[in-house]
């Protein structure tokens, strides 16, 4: 019994910890994205035309989907840091935007002449979206997971892999200005994988490195 | 909301605002709560680790103690860290293999809050105790248990902040103990 009451000794003579403040993570968080995407969009440009191209009624769902995403995965990711928190209704919006995504992805399905559904599915195009969401995420996945230590999640893992969606949707956001397929079935498709992948190399490593 | 204040959130406030003696009187009004519930869900570990076992919950308490939002009630955080805390210990101690303790009665030490390196008076076997540990804590160890230095001094030196510096020697000894215990042949 005594070694419990040093060890209270102890931590009472600690200097008071500075409180958790939400608005500074969403900030950093926030930060981790938009930069790598700039310097992205600066250096390589946006797509020609882009206001053009948002006349079609597909281009920006490509925009609208991931930053829905980004947005809902972030809320839920800071409530998750405090210990009591529990994920909720927010798990009917995952359920929506994916019904969106695939509702999105079987019309253009089924409108499109079977010829054109997968015609630019290709090495380049697929390396050149892939590689550059996840190379994008990479950074604000780093930064979202350090930020996250300083929370206190009872659920690692999830927590890691709402780290992971949220930067790389985040990161899809700015991606969907520079590219140019604009066919539902690539970038439902495609995005979702890049954004996937990040998600579940982030659980695993949220499992990890935000226990405590 | 609550109509009248939670007194535990009070303290936590106050402690949290930089009262230490609130901070001392939190931790005491917690601890036996935190006992209860080790008791409650620690039925299949002996109960000499049950004290192990608060004690993690208190330092997981103090790490994470800045994550509680005042504006929110209080004891639903000090259950949600406790459940944690609790069941991350059992997963570590399940973890290892059981064996029947009747089996081990006569060469277990008697006192499991003993100081682990008191029953080994030969220098040697501290030492080769102390080399199990991962470097940092056995120099922490070292320094502050076996060389007495100051803990200022060695926190600077290691380069570790004095609440690293505690938790790091506290895990080390807790450490050294389940070792001790492990190792008398």
């Amino acid at each position: 019994m005594t070694t419990t009451d040093d060890l209270i000794t102890r931590l009472a003579a600690e200097p008071p910890a500075q409180t958790m403040r939400s608005n500074r993570m969403v900030l950093i968080i926030v930060a981790s994205i938009v930069a790598p995407v700039v310097v992205f969009l600066f250096t390589l440009g946006t797509r020609p035309n882009l206001a053009l191209a948002w006349t079609n009624p597909m281009v920006p769902f490509k925009t609208a989907l991931p930053l829905a995403t980004c947005l809902l995965a972030m809320s839920v990711l800071l409530r998750l840091a405090r210990p009591e928190a529990r994920v909720g209704q927010a798990a009917l919006g995952f359920i929506a935007l994916a019904v969106v995504a695939l509702t999105l992805w079987t019309a253009t399905f089924a409108m499109r002449p079977p010829e054109t559904r997968f015609a630019e599915v290709g090495a380049f195009s697929l390396s050149e979206c892939l590689g550059l969401i996840v190379a994008l995420a990479i950074i604000p996945t780093i930064a979202t997971l350090r930020v996250l230590r300083q929370g206190a999640s009872t659920s690692p893992t999830l927590s890691g892999a709402l780290a992971g969606l949220t930067a790389a949707s985040g990161v899809a956001v700015g991606y969907s200005m520079f590219c140019t397929r604009d066919n539902p079935l690539f970038f439902v498709t495609w995005y979702g994988v890049a954004i996937l992948f990040v998600t579940l190399v982030s659980a695993v490593v949220g499992r990890r490195v935000l226990n405590w | 909301m609550q109509l009248t204040e939670d007194p535990l959130g009070t303290l936590l406030r106050a402690a949290n605002a930089g009262d230490g003696r609130s901070y001392a009187r939190f931790l005491h009004a917690v601890t036996p709560i935190v006992r209860g519930i080790v008791r409650a869900r620690g039925r299949s570990l002996p109960p000499d680790q049950h004290e192990d076992i608060v004690q993690d919950v208190l330092l997981g308490l103090h790490l994470k103690r800045h994550t509680w939002d005042s504006a929110q009630p209080v004891r639903p955080w000090i259950y949600a860290i406790t459940r944690h805390k609790v069941i991350d210990a059992f997963r570590k101690r399940g973890a290892g293999i059981q064996l029947p303790i009747e089996d081990f009665s006569e060469i277990l030490a008697a006192d499991p809050e003993a100081d682990p390196l008191a029953a080994r008076d030969d220098r040697r076997e501290v030492d080769r105790l102390i080399a199990q540990l991962d470097p940092r804590s056995a120099e922490v160890i070292r320094a502050l248990t076996l060389r007495d230095e100051s803990q200022v001094a060695v926190g600077e030196r290691l380069n570790l902040s004095p609440v690293n510096l505690r938790v790091t020697l506290h895990r080390a000894m807790k450490r050294l103990a389940t070792l001790g215990r492990k190792d008398v042949p």
